[in-house]
């Protein structure tokens, strides 16, 4: 993977997620972590990114209603 | 099939053992399999409906089910099967092709339109849950299940490669392009309010 050359920033949102995920080399990733800590730009962009994932996961969270839960037993098959 | 099989009582009566123990584990699995069902389809009757048809495939075939895998996994795969299933009767439409940004196409949208004394970092303020779900809903389906299985479900890629019956680097595009779709999104949300 390139450097971190002229258009870092650029390269910075391209390997936001990867980095996120945990899925870069650790080569990579030190590059990464070596950019992030002089780029304020990119760096308001990454914990946007991590916030934003908890928080979809807490927004679409709706639970079972008692009623489907209560019909999922009643779905067990008779004792033998 | 296990009736056929001439059985001691001993052994019938470890079967149902092992039968009850499974329905039990299942039944507690069943909050977590609900909260990724009613995100894989848009209303909560579809979701209930669902989730009603995997436990009771899951019931009947319990034995196919192998003690100490992944039992979450094992039920999501029922679902995300019937559920496609589903959707092939329906015939859907073949979806559009979706626009796709940058990953921090939200992020700057919502720096832009920020108005003064907005923090753009408060997410909350700026989209509500019902924006959010909207959003994820709008996601063409092969990128939001991936969505829904992974950040909302907990699963791992290779899970949910085996559930969606998918190579894990397929399940990696998805994903990684399901979140810019969804990104951009929510950024026509933020636009609106």
């Amino acid at each position: 993977m390139g450097g971190f050359g002229e258009c870092s920033c650029d390269h910075c949102e391209e390997i936001m997620q990867p980095y996120l995920d945990r899925e870069l080399t650790p080569e990579e990733y030190a590059e990464a972590e070596a950019h992030l800590a002089g780029c304020a730009y990119c760096g308001k962009r990454y914990s946007f990114e991590a916030e934003l994932r908890v928080y979809v996961k807490t927004a679409c969270r709706e639970e079972m209603s008692p009623e489907l839960k209560a019909k999922l037993v009643a779905l067990r098959l008779p004792e033998a | 099939m296990a009736e056929e099989r001439e059985s001691e009582p001993r052994e019938l009566a470890a079967e149902a053992r092992n039968r009850v123990r499974f329905e039990e584990e299942a039944l507690e699995l069943s909050d977590q399999v609900y909260r990724v069902a009613r995100r894989l389809v848009s209303s909560r009757e579809e979701a209930e409906d669902l989730v009603q048809e995997t436990y009771s495939r899951a019931f009947r075939s319990w034995q196919s089910y192998t003690p100490g895998t992944n039992m979450r996994a094992w039920l999501l795969r029922i679902l995300t099967n019937l559920n496609i299933d589903r959707g092939r009767r329906l015939q859907r439409q073949p979806e559009p092709q979706p626009l796709e940004e940058g990953d921090y196409f939200l992020y700057n949208r919502m720096e832009q339109t920020a108005g003064g004394g907005t923090d753009v970092e408060r997410i909350d303020d700026r989209l509500s849950q019902d924006d959010i779900v909207g959003a994820l809903s709008a996601v063409p389906h092969d990128f939001r299940d991936v969505i829904v299985l992974v950040d909302i479900g907990d699963f791992t890629y290779a899970d949910a490669a085996q559930i969606l019956d998918i190579p894990i680097g397929t399940v990696m595009s998805r994903l990684h392009r399901g979140r810019r779709i969804l990104k951009r999104e929510l950024a026509e949300k933020v636009g609106e309010s």
